[in-house]
């Protein structure tokens, strides 16, 4: 039997709960197929795949996640039980003490059954009410418009020449910044596994995130320069939301939109890298004819 | 000056030297990643009945002395002007093919290990005259600043195609298909080399000329490179670094059929296909990346890319034995894309960097002891490396942690010195400037 590898990154997530909430990943068990009725967990146990039962009568205590196939609770649970995918079930007279945290994949609890605390995460944005959504976006268009306003008075020539590099040397940056982005987001990835580099690897996607949030404002820049505002500040900052906006549009063009958004992201990550955060011009090698 | 540029100022001397060279570097470069490296294999272990190890022994044999060949024939390319004579380099592949030909045709009948040893000799001579022979024609037929991006062309033609059309990894398969693909390359090279056409003429007379133009590589312009200086050896050595590397790494995958079944050998289109893409946006990568950047990058990436492949090679091994029930580390397809992306990036840098450190006259001998060094020699040293592994009984995850640990090691090497240097010549500027 062979696990998806879209199984690794809800393993990443687990280890890091896991890690947070004090558990010992060492004792950790995975199931990933087969039915398996549970009547004893280590510290925490993770159901990958298959099915895994706690039967009516047992008490288990531990964390329980689920991460794909089904959990079926019929006894007693004196802990947490966390679904990420996959489906959990909370059947008639059985008992969970602590939280069922619902974040995706389906979770059932029957009318007989009782949970501690039942909370239910609606992550996708079809499920947000407009104002929700708009107002998300317009925290965020304004998050990256301080920031841009702020680096365009306090940096203007380092915003400057990262976009020099994205205007003037825009595939050479596309190429440096996919190529730099998917290598050090998967690295970070499987860095989590080694758990001893779980902090570098948290680090590490704090720093891309950076890198990424630089880039935008590097590009509320540039579109800022165009705009019939006198005030730099106040035009990357425009310019910022403008761009955040415009992405955001793209977002609802199928294929092409989200080409072309890649693409973006692409040329500003590796135009940020290229030029050392705008502190270096970037000079392609010299070739003579 | 793009290829495209090429043709819209109706050059057609220099777009039909583009096309040369590509469709002789493409079907050199096929023949040896697909009937070379994996049709051998088949010939000594099923119809010869040669032991795995054996084979291995008899390949290293070949690299060995290909590389003997190469570095004889390219010094003598030099010294009788062979390599600024377009003509003389078309004969001599014109030969080179017809004999390999021979050869594949051959292939397929040997039954005995005299005849396979003899088959090796025989194959050894023809690469081995060949390949400087070949590379050298990048003088006549590749602008400087067009190289980067031919290379790219050369290697995701030729991986893209090894891995999207589904061929048999046996003898006869290859056999049948290389003889398909050079019987009409023989009539081309034929027609080049009568002497006879006068279109054919007046483009080869165009073309023979070039090398005055494009001779001097791109690395040898601002200052001359000699071929015993540390500007031609150290990337010889890092280049032996990167097909040593990625030699003894493969040597390990291709005989774990948990790895290749669900990749290069998979029965799956879709995962073929996606191996095949991974190569040409490497190819695409590589070019870029060529064009823009200094040699010390482009091998720092090299380096960088291949032990990031292995990091994931060997933490999904981990991972495995980890959790053994989830199957994870042999099923990922994201391995061998990342890798076959790797290989495309220092397969193109390989194409462009040899003509790049030459000039006419000293392109023969390079390219054969660039080549000769880095592809063949190396190939020879890691093929010993892994039978010593494989006589040792180290497992799979060990093997794959030594490959990791040796680009590790290259990558972080490579970083140092380049600090090192850059601090001395910081150094001597500061002592230059101070009163």
């Amino acid at each position: 039997m062979t696990v998806s590898t879209e199984i690794i990154p809800l393993l990443v997530v687990v280890l890091l709960l896991l890690s947070a909430s004090g558990g010992d990943v060492e004792r950790m068990e995975v199931v990933f197929e087969g039915t398996h009725p549970v009547t004893a967990v280590d510290d925490a146990l993770v159901v990958g795949g298959g099915e895994v039962t706690v039967p009516a009568g047992t008490t288990v205590e531990g964390q329980l996640y689920v991460i794909g196939g089904a959990l079926v609770v019929d006894g007693r649970v004196r802990g947490d039980v966390t679904v990420l995918s996959g489906t959990a079930s909370v059947t008639d007279g059985a008992v969970v003490t602590g939280r069922l945290d619902a974040v995706a994949g389906g979770a059932t609890v029957a009318d007989g059954a009782t949970v501690g605390d039942l909370r239910r995460v609606e992550p996708t944005p079809a499920g947000r009410s407009p104002a929700v959504r708009y107002g998300f976006l317009a925290a965020q268009a304004l998050a990256l418009a301080a920031l841009t306003a702020w680096l365009s008075r306090r940096r203007p020539r380092a915003l400057a020449t990262v976009g020099d590099s994205v205007v003037n040397h825009g595939l050479v940056s596309g190429v440096v910044g996919l190529l730099a982005g998917a290598t050090l987001l998967v690295l970070f990835v499987y860095m989590a596994f080694t758990l001893i580099l779980l902090p570098v690897s948290v680090l590490g996607l704090a720093g891309l995130v950076v890198v990424l949030g630089y880039s935008f404002a590097v590009y509320g820049y540039l579109l800022g320069r165009r705009l019939p505002v006198e005030r730099v500040d106040a035009a990357s900052a425009l310019g910022a939301a403008v761009f955040l906006l415009a992405l955001e549009l793209l977002g609802t063009v199928p294929v092409l939109g989200a080409l072309v958004q890649f693409a973006l992201v692409g040329v500003g990550f590796g135009a940020v890298l290229l030029t050392y955060f705008g502190l270096h011009e970037f000079e392609p090698a010299r070739i003579p004819e | 000056m793009t290829p495209y540029d090429h043709l819209q100022r109706r050059d057609w001397g220099a777009a039909f030297g583009l096309l040369l060279f590509v469709a002789l570097m493409t079907a050199g470069y096929y023949y040896n990643v697909t009937f070379v490296q994996l049709g051998l294999i088949d010939l000594g272990v099923r119809l010869v009945g040669m032991s795995r190890a054996a084979v291995s022994v008899w390949m290293a044999v070949l690299a060995l002395l290909t590389f003997v060949v190469a570095v004889g024939f390219g010094v003598l390319m030099d010294r009788r002007g062979w390599s600024t004579n377009l003509r003389a380099k078309l004969r001599v592949l014109f030969l080179v093919v017809v004999v390999q030909l021979a050869l594949t045709l051959a292939a397929p009948t040997v039954r005995t290990v005299p005849a396979f040893a003899a088959w090796i000799l025989a194959a050894s001579v023809a690469l081995g005259v060949g390949f400087p022979a070949s590379f050298s024609l990048a003088i006549d037929c590749v602008p400087v600043p067009d190289r980067g991006p031919v290379a790219a062309v050369i290697t995701a033609i030729t991986y893209g195609a090894a891995n999207a059309y589904p061929v048999e990894w046996s003898i006869d398969a290859f056999s049948r298909l290389m003889v398909v693909a050079m019987v009409p390359g023989v009539l081309v090279l034929g027609l080049l080399v009568s002497g006879r056409v006068r279109p054919v003429e007046r483009l080869l007379d165009d073309l023979s000329g070039r090398h005055r133009r494009h001779g001097t590589g791109r690395f040898c312009r601002e200052s001359p490179v000699e071929t015993r200086s540390v500007g031609f050896l150290a990337p010889v050595m890092l280049m032996f670094g990167v097909f040593f590397v990625d030699s003894l790494g493969f040597l390990r995958i291709i005989e774990t059929p948990a790895l290749i079944l669900t990749a290069w050998q998979s029965p799956s289109m879709e995962t073929r296909l996606l191996i095949a893409a991974a190569h040409v946006v490497g190819a695409v990568v590589a070019g870029v990346l060529y064009v823009n950047f200094d040699l010390e990058w482009l091998f720092l990436w090299v380096f960088a890319l291949f032990s990031v492949t292995y990091v994931f090679y060997t933490s999904d091994l981990r991972l495995a034995a980890w959790l053994p029930a989830s199957g994870v580390g042999s099923g990922s397809v994201l391995n061998p894309a990342f890798y076959s992306l790797t290989v495309s990036v220092y397969t193109t840098l390989n194409f462009a960097l040899w003509p790049d450190l030459s000039t006419a006259e000293t392109v023969g001998t390079r390219t054969a002891v660039g080549v000769g060094m880095a592809g063949w020699l190396a190939t020879f040293c890691s093929t010993a490396a892994a039978l010593y592994l494989d006589g040792a009984a180290v497992p799979l995850l060990t093997h794959l942690n030594l490959v990791q640990a040796l680009a590790l090691l290259l990558v972080f090497g490579l970083a140092v010195a380049l600090y090192a240097r850059r601090t001395v010549q910081v150094a001597r500027t500061g002592r230059e400037g101070s009163p």
